[in-house]
């Protein structure tokens, strides 16, 4: 029985990667699916997946790092499908350098995006959520935000922050029935990793974390259906940690 | 036969029962230990009016011995447990630290902590062997939290949550996810009894989400944890609480 029948989802980032495939497992459960994605050709290219599954989707270029941008998407979506019943905060950046050695503008950057856009992205959903009185907002942190990363010092703070600004708007949109909740992977088979390790280095962590094996993006899914659906509606504020045992909280 | 085996410890309590039921409706064949013979043969009775595969055994939380010699025939019969639930547990005595007497400190130790290493130990061995299978713990938010006249309960929900992260250790080399569900306020007629209209509806106010959890909200996160869907989670402790603490 598919659970999120007629939902309407944002999930950003979703051209790729974990977000790519959030956006394929939700719209599997019946949402009709916003794919924003500063890369407009990948976005279409889901887009076109999910609508050759038989599903209903709109991809959306969006700069999640730029107000004007995430109300521009909002608007779209509301436009097209009406409400909004989720959205996935997933879209981020990961740079790597040597706190000595960065620049405040790649600092800026990473903070920009992955926590202003997180902040930005609830922030314009939230008017709407608050209207129908329903919504869930599932962001994704990082095992980095608890362990720290060695030339990310930026993207972990980003991570961490993620995780305290998902508390604090849980309390704020909880006496509207509206549930903010965090997801984090340990490292994942995507594209992101590969920006600064080599094939050896990702595939040997995964004898070090307990189910033997780095994640892939289909482990994220069925906990970010499961936030969706109506099975998790007394859970807010909580981080829900799908890293194969990496690290346990 | 139901293709899935779940035995679930406390599966005749108030959330228990919700448990129960959200399990059999997810095609386990379920076994119910509790103490309570009563409930739990009720509980049984009711599953089985809904067509659905359903065992009790009696079992003393306390009684290592026998809680070995029931899983081991519940082994025996089914050659398989898929899925072990301890929800079995509780408060039981609520004192200040100058009068809490030993026995009955131990005795919450015991049937919180104790019983579940217990039966965990004894589901181990045949998981490991069959490489596969599911183990879900329960905690509470006082193992967070901490509560005044709970150093005995408190302490053994926090034991709970470390322990279930060890065992995931241990078993996760061997294809069995360990986690643990920590509920908040459940309104189980038990809880439920323990409070006037007045303390209860103050109560739900301190909760971000304005109320307690159903027992079915706490189901609901049992079968989460269950299921095929959290594959790569292991070791970790879901709070079920509506925002009343955070992890």
């Amino acid at each position: 029985m598919a659970r999120l029948v007629s939902q309407i989802a944002i999930v950003t980032g979703a051209g790729q990667g974990i977000g790519r495939a959030i956006a394929l497992g939700m719209a599997r459960e019946g949402a009709k699916i916003v794919v924003a994605d500063l890369n407009a050709t990948t976005a279409i290219a889901v887009q076109e997946e999910i609508v050759a599954g038989g599903g209903t989707a709109l991809a959306v270029q969006t700069d999640i790092s730029d107000e004007e941008s995430v109300r521009a998407t909002v608007a779209m979506a509301l436009q097209e499908f009406g409400r909004l019943d989720i959205l996935v905060n997933n879209a981020g950046i990961f740079p790597t350098s040597p706190v000595e050695e960065m620049k405040e503008q790649e600092w800026d950057r990473v903070i920009g995006t992955n926590l202003v856009g997180t902040f930005l992205c609830s922030k314009s959903v939230a008017p709407q959520m608050l209207a129908q009185r329903s919504g869930r907002i599932i962001s994704l942190t990082s095992g980095r935000a608890f362990h720290g990363a060695k030339h990310g010092a930026h993207y972990a703070a980003s991570k961490a922050g993620i995780i305290g600004f998902s508390k604090s708007l849980a309390l704020e949109l909880a006496p509207s029935g509206i549930t903010v909740n965090v997801i984090c992977p340990g490292i994942t088979d995507t594209a992101q990793p590969r920006g600064h390790q080599t094939e050896e280095q990702i595939y040997a962590q995964g004898q070090r974390i307990p189910l033997g094996r780095i994640g892939q993006p289909e482990d994220l899914v069925g906990p970010a259906i499961f936030l969706a659906s109506d099975a998790a509606g007394f859970i807010t504020g909580q981080t829900i940690l799908a890293n194969g045992g990496g690290i346990m909280w | 036969m139901a293709d899935k085996i779940a035995v679930v410890n406390g599966g005749a309590g108030g959330i228990g029962q919700a448990v129960v039921k959200r399990l059999a409706r997810a095609g386990y064949a379920i076994y119910i230990l509790d103490s309570n013979q009563q409930a739990g043969q009720a509980t049984v009775d009711q599953l089985r009016q809904e067509d659905c595969q359903a065992e009790y055994r009696a079992v003393e939380l306390r009684n290592g011995a026998e809680i070995k010699s029931v899983f081991a025939a519940i082994e025996r019969d089914t050659e398989r447990i898929d899925l072990l639930v301890n929800l079995a547990g509780g408060t039981l005595h609520k004192h200040p630290i100058q009068e809490f007497p030993l026995a009955e400190w131990r005795e919450v130790i015991d049937v919180n902590l104790k019983a579940t290493f217990l039966c965990c130990q004894a589901v181990c061995q045949p998981m490991r062997q069959r490489r596969t299978g599911v183990i879900i713990n329960t905690s509470s938010n006082f193992g967070i939290t901490g509560g005044a006249g709970r150093t005995a309960y408190a302490a053994a929900k926090a034991a709970v949550i470390a322990f279930t992260k060890s065992l995931a250790v241990e078993m996760a080399p061997h294809g069995v996810r360990v986690n643990a569900i920590a509920p908040g306020l459940t309104a189980t007629a038990r809880v439920r009894r323990g409070y006037s209209d007045t303390q209860w509806s103050q109560l739900g106010e301190r909760i971000p989400m304005g109320r307690a959890a159903d027992p079915s909200e706490i189901a609901e996160g049992v079968a989460f944890l269950a299921s095929e869907e959290s594959g790569y989670i292991t070791g970790q402790t879901l709070h079920v609480n509506g925002g009343m603490i955070f992890n």
